[in-house]
């Protein structure tokens, strides 16, 4: 465990035993600050934040989504009648009962035809609706 | 009379035009010592650790702007240190002619005992050989850890390794140590 110090390590303590010129901490800073070259600092104030620097991107983004959002509204608004959209209301307009009876009285059927030509009139039923 | 270092009011003075250059002075200053006893255990000999010193401080003025104030100023001008420190060591190793694949760098201490700059005694001599013995990772680890007494999460930030695996190289790194003195014995 680190807790349990090597003999060793103590032994040898925390000094590495290195030594510096004398005076070398002393001149140290001057030294350093002679070599520094001349940078441009930006003062921070004038710096703009991060909202700042993002925002016309955040802006850019909404309008885009904006016009999509539209574009899907309206494509859905003007889309033709998916084909499982057509079927339910055919198999609506085959089950209401109003609409049977119209076709009967129309084309002077009766019971006995309906069974015989039952396809037929499920067809005209059908081609009737859709064509609506 | 000098003032008191002020970490905060330091760093706000670094980013004005006006201020800059004497606040940095003020860094050098406070920070100096302690990074040059960080460069110089990393490379050992004292004139390859003074020109890593002033050239971490030269990288941290030049990028003084990239200094955002979100990590201590200790821990980012540790970082460009012990940057600085390896590339010189790799640089070396490279003229050289030693793989930079090899663990160890027992070059390093090859001449330290006739090193006018070490006055080490025996014991001290050998922990810097033990310690030249030890892979990259390990020997930064373990001098960040043994010397500055670093607290891992700091050292974590530094070297962006996790605590486990910097708790885990110190291990290995003293387990190895105390193998080195043993055999020698």
């Amino acid at each position: 465990m680190e807790q349990e110090k090597s003999q060793i390590l103590s032994k040898a303590g925390k000094e590495p035993g290195f030594a510096v010129p004398e005076g070398y901490f002393e001149t140290l800073t001057a030294t350093i600050m002679e070599r520094l070259p001349d940078v441009e600092i930006t003062d921070i104030e004038a710096k703009p934040t991060l909202w700042l620097r993002v925002r016309p991107y955040v802006y850019l983004a909404a309008m885009f989504a904006g016009v999509w959002c539209m574009m899907t509204l309206f494509n859905h608004l003007n889309s033709p009648m998916s084909n499982m959209q057509r079927v339910a209301e055919i198999a609506g307009g085959i089950a209401d009962e109003h609409n049977a009876d119209e076709f009967m009285l129309s084309c002077g059927l009766d019971a006995y035809d309906i069974l015989t030509y039952e396809d037929s009139v499920y067809g005209y039923l059908i081609d009737s609706i859709a064509g609506n | 009379m000098r003032t008191a270092y002020d970490e905060a009011t330091t760093v706000e003075q670094l980013h004005h035009p006006d201020t800059a250059r004497a606040a940095f002075s003020r860094v050098i200053e406070h920070y100096s010592s302690q990074l040059y006893w960080h460069i110089r255990r990393l490379v050992i000999n004292h004139d390859d650790a003074n020109d890593v010193l002033q050239n971490t401080f030269i990288k941290a003025w030049t990028n003084i702007d990239s200094f955002r104030g979100d990590a201590q100023l200790m821990t980012w001008l540790y970082k460009i240190a012990t940057n600085e420190s390896l590339t010189l060591l790799n640089r070396n190793r490279v003229r050289m002619g030693i793989s930079l694949d090899e663990e160890g760098n027992e070059t390093l201490v090859a001449d330290l005992e006739s090193d006018r700059w070490f006055n080490g005694d025996e014991v001290q001599l050998r922990l810097q050989q033990a310690i030249a013995t030890l892979p990259e990772k390990q020997r930064v680890v373990f001098n960040m850890r043994y010397y500055d007494e670093m607290k891992y999460e700091q050292m974590s930030e530094i070297l962006g390794t996790s605590v486990g695996a910097l708790k885990a190289s110190y291990h290995h790194a003293v387990k190895k140590i105390e193998a080195f003195f043993e055999q020698a014995d």
